[in-house]
Order: C-alpha cells, then structure tokens, then sequence
C-alpha cells in the first residue's frame, strides 16, 4: 500500500534500554548486594579469579542484551494510517500487528520525560474506550516527535469527522502543516495554577497529617514525662534523653518525608493548566516530566468536588472528573481538574467548562428527626471502649469520654453536610465522611439508582439513597445517608424513565411485565 | 415505601431458600452432636447440653422459616418498557432502579439446586453495576432475558 510507514525516533530505543535496567535493578542489587556481604566485599569479586567474576560477567551479557533488545524493538517498530485506523507493527521473532480504528481512539496522552525534552519528542499513550476487556487494544508510541504526534490527531480527527480518503495525510502535507498551530490555537487555556497554590497544595496534600502527628508524638513524649521527674530523677533523665532522641530522630524522618513528597508534588504539578477546545479538556502539568491528558466531554460522566476540614476552612477544593473507560490500574483513572483551587475562583471556570450544570444548587437537606442516625451506631464501639479503658487504666482512662464530644460533633456535622439537590436533568448530592464530597452528576450518566430502608429507618420514616456513576473501569458511587423517604420517592420518580415520558397517560399505561 | 414493584419471584424459590436453610441447619446440628459427644466424654457441665440443642433449633427457626419468608415476601420486581425496578431485603429494604437504556447485556444462571426446581437466577449488568433476581420459573426466566435485550436494543438515549 502506498500509505507511508512512519518508525519513532531513535532515542526511543535508549528509553527501552533504560526501561528495561529499571526491572532489572532488584536482582542487580541483589548479586551485588549478596557479594558485598562476602569476605572482601565487591573487590574481592575482582581478584579471586574468573569464577568470582562471573556475577559480573552475566551482568554484563543482561546489558548488552538490554541495549540490543532495545535497538531491535525500535527497530522493528512502525506505524502508519489506513482505513480509519492507527496500525501499529512490532516483534522481532512473533510479529504483532495490533490496528486501532480512530473512532474508537478515546484520548491521546502526551508525557515529555527528561530524555524527551533534549530533541522535542513526546510519548504518546493512546487510550481507547475500552469494552470492559483486559488487554483491549491500547498503545504506546515511545518517542515521536511533537508533529508526528500532531499528525495523529489531525488524522484522527479527519477520520472521525469522516473523510476517510486513506491518502488525504499523504496528499495534502502543506494543508496539514497549515492546520496543527491552528488547532493549537483553537484549545484556549481556562485555567493555570498559580505559584502559591501549588505550594498550599503540596504542603497541605496528606503529608501535614503526618507532621502533626509527629509534633503530637513529640509533645506527649515530652510532657508525660514531667510529673515523674522528681521520682526516678536519674534513671528518668537517661531515658528522656533517649527518648527525646528517639522522638526527634522520628520527628526528623517524618520532617525529610514530608519535604520529600513537598518536592515531588511540586514537580509533577508545576505549571498545571486547563485548556479546551469543542470537545476535549486537556491538561497539561510536571517540570520534570511533562504531562498532556486529554478527556473528552462525551466520556465525562461526573464531577467530584472535595474538600477535607483543612482546606474547607480556607475556601480550597480538589476537583475530580470521573471518565469512562481508560485502563485498568491507571493512577490517572479519576482525573483531577483542579488538585487545589479557591472554590470562588473555580466556580466561573467549571461554568464555563460545563455550562449545562448548575454548580450552586440550592440542597435540601436530612430532615432533623435522622440526626439520631448519625452517631447512634457509634455507641456500640464507643461504650465497650470506654468501658474498657475506664476500668484498667482508671483515672486516665476516663480521658477516653472524650471522644463522645468529637463522635457527637462530627456527627452533628455530617448531619448538617447531607443534602442534595434536583435541578433540570441534574442531581447533586453532597455528603461527608470526614472530608466533604459533592458529586455533580447528569440523570443520563447515571447507571442505576438505589433507595434503601432499614427497620429502624422505616420506623422514622428515612431512607438513604444512592446514585451509581460509571468511573474509569469500575462505577463510583455517590450515597446520602438518612434523606426523609419523600426525598428518596422523588429522587426515584425523577429518575424513572417512563414517568417522564408518559407522565400525562401514566395511569393508562399498558401493563407489560409477565 | 409506596406502590412496590409488581411482580414476585417464583413460590418454589421459597421452597429453594428453605432447602439451603434446612442444609445449613443439618451442618450445625452435626456440629452440636459432635460437641455434645465431646463434651460426655470430657465430662463437661450439663447446661452445654441445652446451648447445643438451642442453636440449631433457633438456626432452623430463622433460616428455614422466618428469613426465606421475609425475604420472599419481600422480593419484587418489575420490567417494564423504560426501566427495570427491584426491591429486595431482609432488614434493609433496597429498592433499585436501572433504566432500560444502562442495561449492557443479561445473563441467566442455574446451580444443580435451582435446576432440580426448574428454576433460574437472572442477572442485568450495566456499566457499572450487576443487578440479581434469584429464583425464576427457567421459562420465565430465558423469557425475561430475551425481552430485556430486545427493550435494551429498543430503548434510546434522548435524555
């Protein structure tokens, strides 16, 4: 055929050489790490004759065989557009051909890694929408570059909007080469985070907790200490002092911890920017190791929005984008659109994104008398545990009431959270567990609805109800607690499908069920 | 909660049901003799004796009377032309509803039990959730299956 055959860049095949020494590390470690322990150490591995060079013979015959494993796979590799499709071609011994039609090509994801920067090439990672099949046809173009990835978008593009001509790519260069800064242009930009939340991000992201625990480690360490002073003054002085060093030393890991994963989500967010076009977001975001997801609007089933009492406090949210499909096991399944935003600045950008939802619905919330259903279950683990340390570590044990206020207030507070809202073709429920999430969900990405009832609910007339939403491979669901039974009807009535379409014969309807 | 689904399942699932609470029971009163057995050999108390006749009898009392009816009684289902609506349970009543246009395929299933009693199970899946109704007369069953992939086919995404 007469359809050009394009091969990736050669860097690709030093990626695949680096790729394949990253497996390769833990039994490197493990024959060196095994000679190091030996009389001698890694030098005797060189004066003791052949024999004790032969680990590192053998590493050195895995590295050649990497390099040259490496160069063929780049070799053999090509790819190339026919009817509507992205062949791929690959293997050396068993020859693989694996054909993607574009209509079924969900997004292309770009990554720049630190070996792409140098020569301006990309991976790309092509998702299709995959049927619920593991090993569903999905590739990986190691390093292209930037217009060859180009390329397969507007060939992509052209497929879908149907002009199938197989040579058109081929025909028309000049034009092509003419519509890929157009199309740049065409995504706008809506949203680029700013030096200062990423940094509020990155400090307040999940390691705080870890610090405040270490400094409350620390504290009780040091205070518990004091009434036993006078006692034991000298055996107790050798001990504080050990466990002063013990309790810094924690302190000090957790400390290098914490600005560990401060640097790190530093780099992978920096510069984290939303553009758009028609009918794709995509976002862009890392230093090191630059990041292109696209999603499409059609496969976007739900929005997250999240909050934990921390960032709640001071106006911040995490914003999540539940999207069909995508590979199992990918960490980017649940696509975050914003890690952290003020929720005033996001609400304008969200409305723009996604103009047919409502994001500041008025919510109805759990009728007063559910209050009761919030903590009661709480009791049951509470009561014995108080019981318990109340009665062997007596008068200290008694701090444990304590915890009866906090179950009590959280539960207070999850109660005045609960509510959702039904508005147009639109349902928003909003919860909390500890953190508060609400889910913006439209009625016709809802897989199925669920009202459930308890003895004890029916008893005071409450029900909780839930809403299941395709996300990634799997369903997310969003669940409110202890609504009033009305709520739960109404939800269901406006869910049905045929009491909508019928609602003016309802009653007439012919009875189909047998 | 208000008008149920109007369809229930078969009477012979509860007959079904039963069985699996009768063979449950038979295994826990084997366990009770070979408690007490053990127990007349190691000379333990005598009030042993009354635990190990109580369980079972209790056991049997609820899964092979009092739950499978409850839980019979309970279940309905309703297929119509836009929707499929469940309810089930035993202390928590579920209600659930799945539009006709989420449905992704159907299955029938049938263990050497159920087919003893001509019965199936039937299981709709969507996207993302499975949803099962137990104890269908297989007729009724393989009936249902192929009326809820024809709608399924049918029923178009306008909303």
């Amino acid at each position: 055929m007469s359809e050009k055959r394009y091969k990736l860049h050669p860097v690709s095949a030093f990626i695949n050489f680096v790729k394949g020494l990253k497996e390769l590390i833990i039994p490197f470690v493990v024959i060196f790490g095994v000679n190091i322990f030996r009389d001698g150490g890694v030098s005797a591995m060189f004066t003791g004759g052949w024999i004790e060079l032969l680990p590192v013979l053998i590493g050195g015959v895995v590295l050649l065989f990497l390099l040259i494993a490496g160069i063929i796979k780049w070799k053999r590799f090509v790819y190339w557009f026919e009817d509507g499709e992205l062949r791929i071609e690959y293997g050396l011994f068993v020859k693989k051909k694996r054909y993607i039609p574009f209509d079924r090509i969900q997004s292309l994801n770009y990554t720049e890694g630190i070996f792409h920067r140098p020569f301006g090439l990309v991976k790309v990672k092509v998702e299709t929408a995959g049927s619920g099949k593991m090993g569903e046809a999905e590739a990986e173009l190691t390093a292209i570059s930037r217009e060859d990835a180009d390329r397969i978008e507007t060939e992509m593009e052209a497929a879908k909007r149907g002009f199938r001509e197989p040579a058109s790519a081929v025909e028309h260069p000049s034009e092509e080469q003419a519509e890929i800064p157009e199309e740049k242009k065409d995504a706008r930009m809506v949203y680029r985070m700013n030096m200062r939340s990423l940094l509020i991000l990155a400090t307040t992201s999940g390691g705080i907790g870890v610090v405040l625990s270490a400094v409350a480690v620390f504290f009780s360490q040091f205070s518990e200490l004091i009434p036993y002073d006078a006692i034991y003054e000298e055996v107790m002085v050798l001990w504080r002092f050990g466990a002063l060093i013990v309790a810094l030393l924690v302190f000090i890991g957790l400390a290098i911890a914490w600005v560990i994963s401060v640097i790190l989500t530093v780099l992978a967010n920096y510069q984290f920017t939303i553009y758009t076009d028609e009918d794709h977001i995509y976002i862009t975001r890392g230093l090191l190791e630059k990041k292109r997801v696209s999603v499409p609007f059609k496969r976007i089933q739900g929005v997250q929005v999240s909050q934990n009492p921390l960032r709640e406090l001071f106006g911040y949210a995490t914003v999540t984008v539940e999207s069909a499909g995508g590979s199992i096991g990918d960490k980017d399944e649940k696509i975050r659109l914003f890690p952290l935003v003020k929720k005033k600045d996001m609400i304008p950008i969200v409305a723009e994104l996604f103009p047919e939802t409502n994001w500041t619905p008025e919510m109805t919330k759990a009728p007063k008398r559910s209050l009761r259903f919030f903590y009661r279950l709480d009791f049951l683990w509470m009561i014995p545990l108080i019981g318990v340390l109340s009665y062997f570590f007596f008068p200290l044990g008694l701090l444990s009431l304590l915890i009866v206020p906090i179950v009590l207030a959280l539960a207070v507070w999850q109660h005045r959270t609960m509510g959702y809202a039904l508005i147009g073709k639109q349902l928003t429920m909003e919860f909390r567990g500890i953190s508060k999430h609400t889910f913006f969900m439209m009625k016709k990405r809802i897989q199925a609805i669920e009202v459930t009832q308890s003895y004890f609910q029916r008893r005071k007339d409450v029900a909780s109800i839930q809403a299941t939403i395709k996300s990634g491979m799997l369903g997310a669901t969003a669940r409110i607690d202890h609504m009033d039974r009305q709520d739960g009807t109404r939800i269901l009535e406006w869910y049905e499908p045929s009491k909508q379409k019928l609602a003016a014969h309802e009653k007439g309807q012919p009875e189909l069920s047998g | 909660m208000d008008n149920q689904p109007k369809n229930q399942i078969s009477k012979k699932g509860l007959r079904v049901w039963r069985l699996y609470g009768i063979i449950q029971t038979t295994v826990l009163l084997l366990l009770a003799v070979g408690a007490s057995i053990l127990t007349y050999y190691l000379e333990g108390p005598g009030w042993l004796y009354g635990i190990y006749a109580a369980i079972p009898i209790l056991f049997g009392f609820l899964f092979i009377y009092l739950f499978p009816k409850i839980r019979w009684q309970r279940w309905r289902y309703e297929v119509r032309e836009q929707e499929i609506e469940l309810q089930h349970g035993l202390f928590i009543v579920k209600r659930t509803l799945v539009p006709m246009v989420r449905v992704q395929h159907v299955d029938t299933e049938q263990g050497p039990i159920l087919r003893k009693y001509d019965l199936a199970e039937i299981s709709i899946s969507t996207a993302a959730t499975t949803h099962t109704i137990p104890a269908l007369i297989t007729a009724e069953a393989d009936e249902l299956r192929a009326r809820i992939s024809v709608l399924a086919r049918v029923a178009e995404d306008d909303v």
